[in-house]
């Protein structure tokens, strides 16, 4: 059996107890893979907890140990980085408390703002560089405005008030503070200097961040926000929305560049 | 020897790995916390930005910084991760640091990572692959590395040769250096039943520019395996085979505690490595 081969026998016994020993194999190398196995779980399972604090205080010990188990089951690592092993686990929150939506979205943002704390520093372009840089814009200029924003901002629609959740699960909790929205709403995450930090938004807001940050322009912001076979009176209010939303976002530090 | 890269000059010192718990101590503005130098780990500052990162840099203003990775997987059959190499080189770069360490293992293959230090078989294949990765490595960043010595819960029926004899051999074809942890040799010593001064005996110690000292698990009779946990305070057993090394060791040596769990407050580690200091200094 080649090194490769070995290897790959290797890691299949320490990712799965019912893999059959390798030829030679006696009970003391029985005994040493179980500590591999032990370090290989205990490893992963420290990593969710340290990252899914909230999480667990929100969803409780028993439950958010299966949540773990399961994730490292179905999402074995494979980046060199072991604070990879969180990623995704949103989605399986989302899979194990399908009535719960507010796991999958605290998760997320919890992910999110771990992300945010080792992003490439930025210098925001403030809305002062965006006066002076826009000063001269025509109609054509701000047709085709585009925004750099901060590397890692995210943002996610959300059917729960999670400024409040967040809040309430922190030390000094009196309790947990779980609100539900009649509509979802919008959670903007990024980072002012090196502190992540996050703001609830409106679902409109939500899908104009991500519009800009995927490439779109200003114009098409516009079009967005104003819908289907819009009015003048409409296309009016969508570029005063999509102008305080601007507004918000270089008030906020996220943007740190233009696309012209 | 294949010795391409600019030798690393011995560095004498006692110091500790960097934890952040004891992130307000090293940067406290009113004393400077009294190590010759820290080690960090690499992978927990191979990121693009933030606090941390910060830290780090103002860290390195006050004292030197070792960086130990954990991932380099320099025993994989399937080579390394450039990936990987790049973001190290990047920090290495950024750090300047006395040094790049890493262990004698291997944490993945190409499709999962263990994130955890695994056992080679000590074979002359594992050998020429392991020396393969180190001249990729140490070509890629431009500078010699050192490689750590590590803890282990089984050997396997095909190995050629011992792990002393291992490291000599990589060594001499690849011109690395050896990161010695006492520990270490005593728990596979204690695991394995070999004998903890023909380990020494048997290194080419005149590579050696690095030591660590870790507490670890005992065994126990229904678990008869010593874990390496870097959870307590080094054992009396480590402290003499740490004094009888260093008596083996002609050229100064960087020394440091590690602690990875149950990280107690920084002036307990001080004077735990207070005892490394006067064990070096007890007439040989």
């Amino acid at each position: 059996m080649s090194l490769a081969d070995k290897q790959a026998a290797f890691v299949r016994a320490i990712l799965d107890d019912s893999t059959p020993l390798p030829e030679g194999w006696g009970n003391s190398h029985a005994l040493g893979l179980s500590v591999y196995r032990g370090n290989y779980r205990n490893a992963l399972m420290g990593t969710l907890e340290s990252t899914y604090e909230r999480t667990a205080a929100y969803i409780g010990e028993e439950a958010f140990r299966t949540a773990r188990i399961n994730h490292v089951i179905a999402n074995p690592p494979s980046h060199w980085t072991i604070d990879s092993a969180g990623e995704g686990f949103d989605q399986t929150c989302a899979k194990l408390f399908p009535n719960n939506a507010e796991v999958a979205e605290l998760a997320w943002l919890e992910w999110t703002m771990l992300e945010l704390a080792t992003a490439p520093n930025t210098k925001p372009f403030t809305a002062q560089d965006f006066a002076e840089a826009s000063a001269a814009f025509g109609d054509a200029e701000w047709m085709g405005l585009g925004l750099e924003f901060q590397p890692r901002a995210a943002t996610r629609r959300v059917t729960h008030d999670l400024t409040a959740l967040w809040k309430s699960l922190g030390a000094d909790s009196e309790g947990v503070d779980l609100r539900g929205y009649e509509e979802p709403q919008g959670c903007l995450a990024w980072r002012e200097g090196e502190r992540p930090t996050f703001i609830m938004v409106d679902a409109d807001n939500t899908r104009a961040f991500e519009a800009m940050q995927n490439g779109e322009r200003y114009g098409d912001l516009v079009g967005l926000l104003a819908g289907d076979q819009p009015d003048d009176e409409a296309i009016q209010s969508a570029a005063q929305r999509a102008g305080a939303m601007l507004g918000q976002w270089l008030n906020e530090g996220l943007v740190v560049g233009l696309d012209l | 020897m294949n010795d391409p890269h600019p030798p690393i000059a011995p560095f004498g010192g006692f110091g500790l790995g960097l934890r952040r718990a004891h992130y307000d101590d090293f940067l406290s503005e009113t004393s400077r916390v009294p190590v010759d130098f820290v080690e960090v780990i690499s992978e927990n500052y191979m990121i693009e930005g933030g606090r941390q990162l910060r830290i780090l840099e103002e860290v390195r203003e006050r004292h030197p910084v070792i960086l130990h990775g954990v991932s380099m997987s320099i025993g994989s059959a399937g080579g390394l991760d450039d990936g990987y190499l790049a973001r190290l080189k990047a920090l290495a770069e950024r750090i300047e640091p006395l040094w790049v360490s890493d262990h004698l293992c291997w944490t993945r293959t190409s499709a999962h990572n263990s994130h955890d230090l695994l056992p080679l078989p000590l074979t002359g294949e594992a050998l020429d692959a392991v020396c393969a990765n180190i001249d990729h490595a140490q070509n890629t960043l431009g500078r010699a590395m050192l490689f750590e010595n590590p803890s282990s819960y089984l050997t396997f029926p095909e190995d050629e040769m011992t792990e002393w004899e291992f490291l000599s051999e990589m060594a001499r074809r690849t011109g690395c250096y050896t990161l010695l942890d006492v520990n270490n040799i005593y728990v596979a010593s204690r695991n394995h039943g070999f004998s903890a001064q023909d380990y020494l005996a048997g290194l080419p110690l005149d590579r050696v520019r690095q030591i660590h000292l870790a507490g670890h698990d005992p065994a126990t009779q229904d678990r008869p395996v010593i874990i390496d946990t870097h959870d307590r305070e080094v054992c009396n057993p480590v402290w003499d085979l740490y004094a009888q090394a260093m008596q083996m060791i002609d050229q100064p040596v960087a020394t440091m505690i590690e602690r990875d769990e149950h990280i107690p407050p920084l002036v307990d580690l001080l004077t735990e490595l207070d005892r490394a200091r006067g064990a070096k200094l007890e007439p040989a």
